[in-house]
């Protein structure tokens, strides 16, 4: 269709900040258009002449514009396609560029002949608390009928299905002063500050900086306002302390100067460029903020206000000042403010014919136009205004034709950000709006957001503001010199609404909410400010009521005979726009949810053809298969009777590794553990038992004395940092007095366990000659540092997690995979295997050992079989609720074996167990199987779990319950040691 | 809300970890009333309107345990020390 | 390079190709390093026997200082990191006589991946991960940060003015930093260049 594009019938012949020399053409709902460079997606489609923009949420009426900005309710369009598809967006906001694709929402089969645009007829169904009322009962319908309805019947765009093939990422900032909004109120607080030296960040969310300067036909210093904001922007630029950033909003506020930012990177091109994000999500820590977000026009209330072509008047001057085009060629402006002459004046000027200005005030009029004293009662048309009705002050009623109703209610301060702190907006009866109440710590506010409604004032409380934040920064600044201004006139008595009025009067426009529905809601006793909105849903769409609030409540303290002060505000909370969930994630999607931990030897796994598994940070070597293996079973079956035969090497490098030292390192230890460290003799490890303060297990590891004061501390993996921080509490808060020093060392050690009957002989393989790894010299529970063949510096410490005669070897980290290579080549005569986490824990089930499906949190030390450790000689952390009644109570789930009474059962962590005979309700729940694994080595599947009275009831059968897995076993409670109870393998 | 590390400067809170009343000693294990105590000092916590102080652990940080004075009503940051100025139990 | 494996970097450019790089990487290799924390009450002690013994006290604020042989990068209170291409092989050794009564010292020199980033990007690029201030008029030659980028923990000092920063990863966590460096120097051009004290 190009070539075809439509002329831009509504394009004033010159005049506005586009660039002529820069057509763009776009499409809309399927037929091509052109604009310029400058546009936005609304100022192109009013050029062209386009008035309905979409259809409206619950009635399907159709809408045009009300807005030029971030406010609009109504002109909400899809844009782009596929999986860049995406709903809801302002066309106001849309920086137009060339090939842009849009189409409009809410609407089947097409813009103009909506078939569900009969819900306007079903207005009585679809009033205030519908939803509340209607779909009640019978409830199955609800999700079958009913919600598909609605869902289809009111809503807005369709979500992109595909993944999102851009990409997002976050970034801090940090300034002195934050200036948010770059009209004349933030371009004067800029300069000032810029100019005095102070790091200011400037940030506006147009494209254009420089807010109602550019919408306005104002002159300041005898030039357009507009060129005064390109000045102040250049010089901006030229600041090395200033940074201004466009397409950017501040959407929250929060504590202690922090601010989030959404800057629209590339939003307004087809697709990012390579490497760069769509958006970007700021976190800005300042240390003064001037807010400087100026206000919104609020519309008028009386009859059909929401037909395409009643628009609010300030709009309607930028859509002509700014981007040259024309909203309406007879034009009938409504305000009950002064900028009702200025908005008729500015019609004029751009060549339209302005046939009525009302007002139901006695004021001045416009040159040329026909004022009257009065209101305009109702707009006439179908899909577009076709007129007006006007009720003069004398009680006669006219019709006029005109194609555009420009209307001004006056103006709202944007003080979102005021609030989110919940500082409550303070009604001003003169200006007859809220302004900014508390404002958080930090937070100045200028301009238009606090009410400085003339240019004149804004620029000075720009100046005023940006003064204070240096002088309480320390800066010396100087005001800067302000031009001076053309007249301005901003008197203003509200309307609020228009009484006697015919057709539906809307007060949220995005979600349909009228004065009917307000009225409903206080008739039906929801009269506070937060009932009604909840009620109506008024200010609840996307737009979260920004042209709507302060209608509604003043229709609300009409009904109640309260005033508007009294009836107060709803709370605003972040974000001011919606912000999508890709730019709240950043770059943390997919494999960047979190970072990974990988081991030294990651490679060398990876090489060996490992199937990995995350646990915790980590990933590790859940097993390795081989040729021939069809399931993870085969393998895991192979590599444990290869170690439980020969020998098994495992990277155990995971486990929390912390290097204590000090003169009261044993003292320390004394009070950390359950267990006594005094008779722990230098080269030897000994299993520790850490209990919280309530008496449950915390963690479990080794301990090993490496010198007189130096200990080695190993911890579970899951629980590294934790216990980490733990002993940083215990020595700052509790034990300021000892003398210890403790790092970590988790990163600094590569860690391997050699397990086997013939661990020794692979050892003796790759162990410097000089080193005796006899029984004698290095028995169990030795710990030594030593060197290797190749003079690698390594820790040999004789503990077994599987029950075998085993070792954990630790060298530096650098030295990892050379070192694991080293032992599976020395290794290969003696038939060694790796090994992953699935044999590891098949294993130590075998052995009865705990881990972490045992030290849950929720287990004590009697629970596991430590009973016996906890010393009665000393106080250690967790000491004395550990012997509480109720924790060292018999009848308490404690551990136990289990077996399947049918050898060939299978039986999994999770299932609860029941008595025999017994039905399996919560009630007769005596524990649960914490871990299960089928053992090679006995042929079946084994468990360990936590029964009641557990250990006294050894060889009797009970019943795992497991509906998750539709399975119900009979097991053997049992000793939790499968293989070799006796130890003795550990000691050979 | 961003807090004043006494070493680090100011840090965003998500740099701490926190661990509530800092107010809490742990009670003489020794004392005939020790297991109520313990009970007291493990799970009873009062949830004050206003002035509190509190353990932050700077965890992404220098390690320290700070007591930091805080509004929960306003989140307003008075004093920060460290935890270990307080001398321990 | 693969994502998957903590190969330290090599040499090579990444992101945008045209034009310089904005940020240039290199590894510093050839570091012994060991952490260093003193006795208790003996902070002052420590400092003057490590000014007496290498001519460099240990900085008591967040600050590194150190000469050709040896630097002590603060590390937390009575904590630090002592960085060195002097100690033959055993850092421990190295630092015993002259601290070993006054601190504890623990070798971590297979510990930390430790690289160096300049370019005219790189406070762009690291703004997109470390939550505090570069700006030179808030850190600046000789500061040091304990923090943390995109979840993984960052031993950070600026080590000259052009700038260039110096940073520490513990090792099981560099794959991810990296890819999160990389990833986020992407659009400015990322040039990993030959390693610092190799060999």
């Amino acid at each position: 269709m190009s070539g075809g594009a439509s002329t831009q019938p509504r394009r004033l012949a010159s005049g506005g900040a586009i660039d002529r020399s820069q057509p763009l053409e776009f499409r809309f709902d399927g037929r091509t258009y052109t604009g310029y460079a400058g546009d936005t997606l609304a100022s192109a489609l009013v050029a062209n002449g386009v008035r309905l923009l979409g259809r409206s949420f619950k009635y399907h009426r159709p809408r045009g514009l009300l807005c030029a900005g971030p406010e609009e309710p109504n002109a909400l369009v899809e844009l782009r396609d596929g999986a860049r598809r995406e709903p809801n967006t302002r066309a106001t906001v849309v920086e137009l560029f060339g090939g842009l694709e849009a189409a409009s929402q809410n609407r089947w089969p097409s813009l103009a002949f909506d078939v569900l645009a009969v819900n306007r007829w079903l207005g009585p169904v679809f009033a205030a608390g519908f939803y509340y009322k209607t779909f009640m009962w019978p409830a199955a319908f609800w999700e079958r009928l009913y919600e598909p309805l609605i869902r289809r019947a009111a809503g807005l765009g369709r979500i992109a299905t595909g993944p999102d093939p851009d990409g997002y990422e976050k970034s801090y900032a940090f300034c002195d002063l934050l200036v948010i909004g770059a009209g004349p109120a933030g371009l004067a607080a800029a300069l000032t500050a810029g100019r005095a030296g102070l790091r200011v960040l400037l940030i506006d969310e147009d494209f254009l900086p420089g807010g109602r300067l550019n919408a306005e036909r104002q002159l300041l210093d005898g030039r357009p306002a507009r060129e005064w904001a390109a000045a102040a922007v250049a010089e901006l630029g030229s600041l090395p302390s200033v940074r201004l950033m466009r397409r950017t909003t501040v959407v929250g506020c929060y504590d202690h100067g922090v601010y989030g930012a959404l800057e629209r990177v590339h939003d307004h091109r087809p697709a990012p460029p390579p490497f760069e994000p769509r958006q970007r999500l700021w976190r800005i820590a300042c240390r003064h903020c001037v807010l400087a977000s100026g206000a919104y026009e609020r519309p008028l209330l009386f009859g059909d206000n929401d037909l395409p072509g009643v628009m609010l008047a300030g709009a309607v001057r930028t859509y002509a000042n700014r981007f040259a085009a024309l909203a309406g060629r007879r034009a009938v402006v409504f305000a009950d403010n002064d900028e009702g002459a200025v908005t008729a004046a500015d019609l004029v000027a751009a060549g339209a014919d302005v046939v009525a200005l009302v007002d139901p005030r006695t004021a001045p009029g416009a040159t040329g136009v026909e004022r009257i004293a009065g209101v305009v009662r109702r707009a006439i048309g179908g899909q577009g205004l076709r007129g007006v009705e006007i009720l003069a002050a004398d009680g006669s009623v006219r019709r006029i034709a005109c194609d555009l109703l420009a209307m001004s209610g006056g103006w709202s301060p944007a003080l979102q950000l005021t609030a989110h702190h919940g500082g409550r907006p303070r009604w001003d009866d003169r200006l007859g709006t809220f302004l900014p109440g508390t404002l958080p710590a930090g937070m100045m506010v200028a301009g238009a957001a606090n009410g400085d409604f003339t240019t004149e004032a804004a620029l000075a409380a720009g100046v005023r503001a940006a003064l204070a934040a240096a002088a309480a920064l320390g800066h010396a600044a100087a005001p800067v010199a302000l031009p001076s201004v053309s007249p301005e006139s901003v008197g203003h008595r509200p309307l609020w609404e228009v009484a006697g009025t015919r057709g539906k009067c809307f007060v949220d426009f995005q979600h349909d909410v009228a004065v009917t529905d307000i009225e409903l809601a206080e008739r039906e006793g929801y009269r506070a400010a937060e009932h009604m909105k909840r009620y109506t849903t008024l200010g609840m769409a996307t737009d979260q009521g920004k042209t709507a609030s302060l209608n509604g409540l003043a229709v609300l303290a009409a009904r109640t005979g309260r005033s508007i002060a009294a009836t107060g505000t709803t709370t605003f909370r972040p974000p001011v726009v919606p912000v999508a969930i890709g730019a709240l994630a950043g770059t943390h999607r997919g494999r960047d949810f979190r970072p990974l931990r990988l081991t030294a030897a990651h490679a060398w796994a990876v090489e060996q053809g490992a199937i990995f598994m995350e646990t915790g940070p980590w990933l590790r070597a859940q097993y390795f298969p081989r040729p021939g293996e069809p399931t993870w079973l085969e393998s895991v079956t192979r590599e444990v009777n290869a170690t439980r035969q020969a020998v098994g090497v495992c990277d155990v490098s995971t486990l929390g590794k912390i290097d204590l030292q000090g003169p009261d390192a044993c003292e320390f230890l004394e009070r950390l553990y359950v267990n006594g460290w005094r008779t722990l003799a230098v080269g030897r490890a000994r299993y520790g038992l850490m209990l919280r303060e309530d008496g449950m297990v915390m963690d479990d590891g080794t301990v090993s004395r490496l010198g007189e004061h130096r200990y080695l501390i190993t911890t579970t993996t899951a629980n590294a940092v934790a216990v980490f921080q733990h002993m940083q509490w215990c020595h700052q808060v509790l034990w300021p007095g000892l003398d210890v020093q403790f790092v970590s060392v988790s990163d600094q050690w590569a860690q391997y366990s050699v397990a086997g009957p013939r661990a020794r002989e692979l050892l003796r393989a790759v162990v410097a000659a000089e080193h005796d790894l006899s029984n004698e010299a290095f028995p169990y529970m030795a710990a030594g540092t030593l060197r290797l063949r190749d003079d690698t510096v390594a820790r040999l410490f004789r503990i077994s997690f599987s029950g075998e005669h085993a070792y954990e070897i630790a060298v530096p980290a650098r030295a990892g995979e050379r070192v694991v290579r080293m032992l599976m080549a020395a290794g290969a005569p003696l038939g060694v295997t790796p090994y992953g986490l699935e044999a590891l824990g098949a294993m130590r089930i075998e052995k009865g050992h705990v881990a972490g499906n045992e030290l849950s949190g929720q287990t004590t030390a009697h629970d596991l079989g430590f009973g016996k450790m906890l010393s009665t000689k000393k106080d250690y952390i967790g000491a004395v609720l550990a012997r509480r009644a109720a924790l060292t109570d018999p009848d308490r789930p404690r551990l136990v074996g289990l077996a399947p009474v049918g050898r060939g059962d299978r039986f999994g962590a999770g299932a609860h167990l029941v008595r025999r005979g017994v039905e399996p309700v919560a009630a007769a729940d005596e524990g649960y199987v914490t871990s299960a694994a089928f053992s090679p080595t006995l042929g079946h599947w084994i468990g360990l779990g936590l029964l009641r009275r557990g250990p006294e009831r050894h060889g009797e059968r009970v019943v795992a319950f497991d509906p998750l897995r539709g399975r119900r076993t009979e097991l053997e409670v049992r000793d939790p040691v499968f293989v070799d109870p006796a130890g003795e393998r550990l000691r050979v | 809300m961003r807090i004043p590390c006494p070493h680090c400067g100011l840090r965003g809170h998500e740099e701490f970890a926190y661990l509530g009343d800092a107010t809490l000693r742990r009670p003489d294990p020794a004392a005939p009333d020790a297991e109520r105590a313990f009970a007291e000092y493990a799970y009873r916590r009062d949830n004050p309107a206003g002035r509190h102080r509190e353990l932050w652990y700077h965890a992404q940080g220098c390690g320290t345990w700070l007591v930091v004075e805080r509004d929960t009503l306003t989140h307003e940051i008075g004093r920060v020390t460290e935890a270990r100025e307080q001398g321990g139990s | 390079m693969s994502e998957g494996s903590n190969s330290v970097l090599i040499p090579g450019r990444t992101g945008r190709a045209d034009g310089r790089a904005g940020l240039l990487v290199r590894e510093c290799q050839g570091l012994a390093l060991a952490s260093l924390v003193a006795r208790r009450g003996r902070v002052r002690e420590a400092a003057e026997a490590a000014r007496a013994a290498f001519g460099v006290a240990l900085p008591l604020v967040a600050r590194a200082a150190g000469n050709e042989r040896v630097t002590f990068v603060w590390a937390g209170p009575g904590q630090w990191l002592v960085e060195t291409s002097d100690a033959r092989g055993d850092i421990e050794a190295f630092l015993a006589p002259a601290l070993g009564s006054l601190a504890a010292i623990c070798d971590q020199s297979d510990s930390r991946v430790v690289i160096e980033l300049a370019g005219t990007a790189v406070r762009d690029v690291l703004a997109k991960g470390v939550p505090i201030d570069l700006h030179p008029r808030a850190f600046g030659v000789g500061d040091v940060a304990l923090t943390a980028a995109h979840h993984v923990g960052l031993h950070l000092r600026q080590v000259s003015e052009e700038p260039r920063y110096r940073i520490s990863v513990v090792r099981s966590y560099f794959g991810s930093f990296r890819h999160w460096l990389e990833s986020s120097a992407a659009e400015f051009g990322c040039e990993v260049l030959a390693p610092l004290g190799a060999g």
